[in-house]
């Protein structure tokens, strides 16, 4: 029993980690209907980031506000040189993004190395938790990203800007009409999506490492997320994405970890049987 | 041709127009025309020998550049490299020039298997110095074989020399069956005998499970249940949980990433203060302990090529290292951060002297001559040399495997720590061969 409990809660923690990166992606896909095959290496980047601040700095907490705000330009610059150009075309957003992506992933290991590295966390203290020694350093993980998740949403509903991108979002025309700037609305939106992958790596990379290929494995749990969430549903990607993993981390306990997985894909393709726009497709755009 | 034809009918028309015509104009175009057309079927005929004889020899290189194994394939490269110069700078291959094609696999099997085709086909390799990686050298075997190439494997998985090797294939390194023959014995007699096994989801881990796990339990201890991680696995506490707790030898099989992640996470459970951790050099390749906080402090690791120099000090050693531009303890490369996978890639650089010494002693001039080449590889003698660093071996005549020393390591302060050599002598007789791949047809 300790075991179900140990792993169920692990598994909250590693979902809430997955939402705040998750969220980008349902952001960037709700309002410019890009399906950005970048957004893992947009995660990497955070993560090279914070191993780099860290290098220079010798201060790992600067770089949770640091990265942020580099992810943020990167992203701006991103969505002004390379998707702006193809906007309106999803087909060409997937080839442009997946271009994007090797392009990240080459450039980091041109310039860092391909060997990957570890952080030391922060935090190094462990605690006994259901018979596990557990990182101290993942429940401050878990709780930094549900800070921002929370931040997140208070900027979507208490900001003009906020509502601007909801504006934007529920009808891009009308808002035009009513003077929305819809131009500046999708570069915010994009560079807040690429900031919080970012964030997302900071939080991640004592977890797990730091390559050039970081990203990779962790774009197909993040599109779980999205899709079982619903398309474009930002509150339904938070959801899915500590469900999903919380529902990994309690098969685990009971059944081999690789059916587990294998569990949770099968949920995800039940889900898309039964309800095709996601489990909290009522709230969808 | 037609042309030629017409001449030739019409100088046999009639013995009149002869006896009549024969000018110096048409002297000339009738020997003009035969000359050309002899010259012609003359190089028709030869074409192949005599590019083939005097031109260079094609050894095609199948590398991960860039993908997961980019961090090895870099040290692979610059190895076969340094080979290349190295042998053109003796005089090439018996008088010829050596000339390496090389084609990126991406780290994917179904690429390396396309670029391997590619260097036999478009780039007319006639030797290939193959994939590190288990899954691409076990897709590129049957290929090797069909186009009946000579293929050196540089990966572990036993297959490569086992159930799935052929006459074509060769491996100078080690493979699972004999890191388990040689890290056995000791580890249970030092480490502990109840273990149990975490590795990746794939034919190397596999491997290596099916291996050690034989060889641990015909020697009395026991093996609790397989952990196998997919790869591309993030947090791995779920599959860390899994570890019995009566665990003494926790023995790990990684690579890359899923390695460092693997250190990190046991680390942070506190695992390493509970049971002994175990591992093969595979594990800790391209990576500095250095660099990654002292998560592998205290643990074990089967080498094939000890990683500091004073652990095979001789001077071919020093060389290599030199060569390589790596420092004598912790072979990171001179002016930047890159350590070098030494206990695999040194197959990339060997591999090309072990071709051109079977080459040479087998006469080999063209495709045609390849199965003496496959006879001279049977059962070579390499000495341990500036063509061999790694130290003396053979690659064993029956299943074409390299016997080779062992060494077994342990990390401390960020350093390999020699605890035992395993000379190859003793592997040899502690590994029969359990293929004769020399019935098979050439």
């Amino acid at each position: 029993m300790e075991l179900v409990i140990a792993l169920g809660m692990n598994g909250i923690v590693w979902g809430l980690i997955i939402a705040l990166i998750a969220l980008g992606l349902s952001i960037i896909f709700g309002l410019l209907d890009i399906i950005n095959i970048a957004h893992g290496d947009f995660f990497m980047v955070g993560t090279v980031l914070a191993w780099f601040v860290l290098e220079t700095t010798g201060n790992y907490w600067l770089a949770f506000f640091i990265v942020p705000v580099i992810g943020f330009a990167m992203g701006a610059l991103i969505e002004y040189t390379v998707i702006q150009p193809i906007k309106n075309a999803a087909a060409l957003s997937i080839v442009a993004t997946f271009g994007l992506s090797i392009i990240l992933q080459e450039s980091v290991r041109g310039t860092f190395g391909a060997a990957p590295t570890r952080l030391v966390p922060p935090i190094e203290t462990t605690v006994p938790l259901f018979g596990l020694e557990y990182e101290v350093y993942r429940l401050f993980a878990a709780l930094v990203s549900i800070a921002a998740i929370v931040v997140f949403f208070g900027f979507l509903h208490r900001t003009k800007m906020g509502t601007w991108m909801r504006a934007v979002r529920f009808d891009p025309e009308t808002a035009t009409a009513m003077g929305i700037p819809a131009r500046r609305v999708y570069i915010v939106t994009f560079a807040i999506g690429f900031a919080m992958a970012a964030l997302g790596g900071v939080v991640a990379a004592p977890i797990t490492t730091v390559d050039f290929q970081a990203g990779v494995d962790i774009l197909p749990f993040c599109f779980m997320a999205v899709i079982i969430g619903g398309l474009g549903n930002l509150e339904g990607t938070v959801a899915a994405a500590v469900m999903l993993a919380f529902f990994e981390g309690i098969m685990a306990s009971f059944f081999d970890p690789t059916i587990a997985r294998i569990g949770s894909l099968c949920l995800m393709s039940i889900v898309l049987l039964i309800r095709p726009h996601g489990i909290f497709a009522g709230a969808t755009r | 041709m037609t042309k030629d034809a017409k001449t030739t009918k019409r100088q046999t028309a009639g013995p009149k127009t002869a006896e009549r015509g024969q000018t110096r104009r048409s002297f000339l175009q009738t020997a003009l025309a035969g000359g050309a057309a002899a010259t012609t079927a003359y190089l028709g005929i030869t074409h192949d020998a005599f590019s083939k004889e005097s031109g260079p020899i094609v050894i095609g290189h199948q590398c991960e550049l860039t993908g997961g194994f980019s961090s090895w394939g870099y040290w692979h490269d610059k190895c076969a490299k340094a080979a290349v110069k190295l042998i053109n700078e003796g005089g090439g291959i018996a008088g010829r020039k050596l000339e390496m094609a090389v084609e990126d696999t991406e780290s994917n099997p179904a690429a390396g298997a396309r670029k391997l085709r590619s260097l036999i086909q478009r780039r007319k390799a006639s030797f290939i110095v193959g994939s590190v990686h288990s899954g691409i050298m076990l897709a590129s075997i049957p290929i090797a074989t069909e186009l009946k190439i000579p293929y050196f494997s540089a990966g572990e998985a036993t297959e490569a020399t086992g159930s799935k090797g052929t006459r074509y294939s060769f491996r100078t390194g080690s493979d699972t069956y004999a890191l388990a023959a040689a890290g056995v014995p000791w580890a249970m007699e030092n480490l502990g005998k109840n273990w149990t096994m975490i590795f990746p989801d794939y034919a190397w881990g596999h491997s290596h499970h099916e291996e050690h796990r034989k060889l641990i339990e015909a020697a009395g201890g026991k093996v609790n249940d397989p952990i196998a991680v997919p790869l591309g696995t993030k947090d791995l506490v779920p599959y860390l949980a899994r570890i019995p707790e009566e665990t003494e030898v926790l023995f790990s099989v990684f690579f890359g990433a899923l390695s460092v992640a693997f250190y990190t996470q046991q680390k942070s459970m506190r695992l390493d203060e509970k049971m002994k951790m175990y591992s093969v050099s595979g594990t800790i390749e391209a990576i500095d302990p250095r660099d990654i906080g002292g998560a592998t402090e205290g643990v074990y690791f089967l080498e094939n090529f000890p990683r500091p120099l004073e652990f095979k000090n001789d001077e071919y050693h020093k060389q290599f290292n030199e060569l390589m531009e790596i420092d004598h303890v912790y072979a990171k490369e001179k002016g930047s951060n890159r350590v070098m996978a030494k206990s695999h890639a040194w197959q990339s650089y060997e591999n090309f002297f072990a071709l051109k010494a079977a080459i040479e002693a087998s006469g080999w001039q063209r495709k045609k001559d390849t199965p003496g080449v496959i006879e001279a590889l049977e059962g070579l003698e390499m000495e341990n040399s500036l063509a061999h660093p790694q130290g003396a071996k053979v690659l064993r005549a029956e299943d074409h495997s390299g016997m080779i020393d062992c060494y077994m390591s342990r990390v401390e302060d960020s350093k390999f720590v020699l605890k035992k050599r395993i000379p190859r002598a003793e592997l040899e007789a502690k590994l029969p061969p359990r293929y004769d791949f020399r019935t098979y047809k050439l």
